[in-house]
């Protein structure tokens, strides 16, 4: 019987991902993947629910009524936030779990090292978690990176500690300190804006460390899950560092951007007004809207609708050119838009929409900076040479609305901004916008 | 014995065989959506959490980890859900 339940919930779980596809079908895949999750939880009862006690069930009531309130309460924007934290939560419970086999059981040998295996991954996913929470929070500076590489190097012969002062039995306890040292260096050396990078590779181990833990207690649906989660996190984390031309062990190296390396310009941009822009548009056939991180940070979601909605009346073309990397998670653009109903079929990904900007009038770039950099095509020295861009300079016309001409996070110059068919306009996102808006009214 | 290890490793490999063919075809529009779904499954390991509970023994200590993992993994897999229905409903709503 459990094993036809089993069977149901893998069978479910998979069926889930193959719903996720599409936009339309996915929110059933949500159902069918909670469904699945319910099957294979109440198969690990084995029927018999006497043999827990109440702290058991309190724990679970609890934690599940707080899992409910928190995700409820978090705003939109702060998605890659909570991502991250429950993520540290999966990951900080496999670990948990190992560390219980390995020091309450006699495990058979290989069951040892699969046992180290999985708490080291759930430790580090644990640490490495919270510390990426409090950088997206802006609460943590990037950690000198020297600094760390020496620490790193000397961390595993912690390990030895216990050896030397003869107590062996305290080495797990020593393994669990160096993972959770390990998660809190590599990502504090990580900067803000490779997060999306961090965040799926961390989601892809915290389904290796369930995976692991399948192998230990022999359960056949913990090891199908976390690998089917370890597999969606490892083809996120790929796809993120194709989109910056840059290799995985380069992203966790760490230290890169954050300082200005070169923010020179050879003339002035030329600044434009609101009305100017409001003019400029009223007489565009075609707009194509570019959000990166300044959106999500000056909360200007709304504000584009409302732009939008305004074009659309006056029969302009709007869409949405969405770069991979734009943002702290993979998506985080397309559900902030989703969030004021705009229409996904509107929003375009870099290989649908680079053919289309040569014909396009107006470019608004809005609060995205390197992956609308022309360098990444033309300057073999610069660090972002080879990432695939947005080639929004082609267009006829380019605005860039963004508070200062200070660098992104390459920390280099955008030549886009002086070209000689893009105009800035200095303005926080929401509050450029929402002069943009109340030109129109004028015009 | 053997051959139950080896059927294990079969099905880790098909698992994540069809996992991998399956999302690469999700389009980057459903990616944060896809990065909460599959994270709440992560909290999966509460299955291991509710097997090794009813065997942890006498020792308090090993109890309130496990508990402690269960609070955890309950957080992961209800909140999770909840959240990706919420990002989901959202893209519903444009049909």
């Amino acid at each position: 019987m459990i094993e036809i339940i089993l069977l149901v919930s893998s069978v479910l779980f998979i069926f889930a991902l193959k719903l996720f596809g599409r936009p339309s079908t996915a929110h059933r895949a949500n159902t069918f993947a909670m469904l699945a999750m319910a099957l294979a939880v109440f198969s690990a009862f084995n029927f018999d629910f006497s043999k827990y006690d109440s702290a058991f069930y309190i724990t679970i009531v609890i934690s599940g009524l707080l899992g409910v309130l928190i995700s409820k309460r978090v705003q939109m924007t702060q998605m890659p936030e909570l991502v991250g934290l429950f993520n540290g939560f999966g990951g900080g419970a496999s670990g948990a779990i190992a560390y219980v086999e390995l020091s309450g059981n006699s495990l058979p040998l290989s069951d040892v090292f699969v046992a180290i295996f999985s708490m080291v991954i759930g430790v580090f996913t644990f640490s490495g978690s919270l510390v990426a929470v409090m950088k997206l929070r802006g609460k943590l500076s990037n950690f000198n990176k020297k600094l760390a590489d020496i620490f790193s190097v000397f961390l595993p012969t912690i390990i030895v500690i216990p050896a030397v002062l003869e107590m062996d039995d305290l080495l797990i306890e020593f393994i669990i300190l160096v993972a959770l040292i390990a998660g809190i260096i590599r990502v504090a050396v990580i900067g803000g804006a490779d997060m999306p990078v961090v965040i799926a590779f961390l989601n892809s181990l915290s389904g290796i460390a369930a995976m692991s833990a399948g192998f230990i207690v022999n359960s056949i649906i913990l090891i199908v899950a976390g690998a089917l989660v370890g597999a969606s996190g490892i083809i996120l984390t790929l796809l993120m560092c194709a989109a910056m031309n840059r290799t995985l062990l380069d992203v966790l190296k760490g230290g890169f951007g954050g300082t200005a390396i070169n923010n020179e310009y050879e003339k002035d941009p030329i600044s434009t007004s609101p009305e100017d822009v409001a003019i400029q548009l009223s007489y565009a056939e075609s707009v194509v809207i570019v959000p990166g991180y300044g959106m999500a940070v000056a909360q200007a979601q709304a504000a584009v609708k409302e732009l939008t909605n305004t074009l659309k009346d006056k029969n302009i073309e709007v869409k949405f050119a969405i770069h991979p990397v734009a943002g702290r998670m993979p998506g985080h653009m397309n559900v902030l838009l989703a969030e004021v109903d705009i229409d996904y079929e509107d929003m375009f990904t870099l290989e649908d929409i680079n053919s289309e900007f040569s014909s396009t009038d107006v470019v608004i770039v809005l609060g995205a900076n390197d992956v609308v950099n022309p360098l990444a095509r033309t300057d073999e020295d610069s660090p972002i040479y080879g990432m695939p861009i947005l080639d929004v300079d082609l267009a006829k016309q380019v605005i860039v609305i963004k508070r200062s001409m200070s660098p992104g996070y390459a920390g280099i110059a955008n030549p886009l901004f002086i070209n000689d068919n893009a105009k800035m306009l200095f303005a926080d996102a929401k509050e450029g916008l929402e002069n943009i808006i109340k030109s129109f009214e004028l015009v | 014995m053997e051959a139950t290890f080896l059927l294990t490793l079969l099905i880790t490999f098909l698992a994540s065989f069809i996992g991998y063919e399956l999302i690469s075809k999700i389009p980057q529009t459903l990616h944060t959506p896809l990065m909460s779904g599959s994270n709440a499954i992560s909290g999966i390991t509460l299955i291991a959490a509710i097997l090794i509970y009813p065997e942890v023994g006498e020792s308090q200590i090993l109890k309130i980890i496990v508990l402690i993992a269960i609070a955890f993994a309950t957080l992961n897999i209800v909140g999770g859900f909840s959240v990706t229905g919420r990002i989901l409903e959202m893209f519903k709503k444009n049909d």
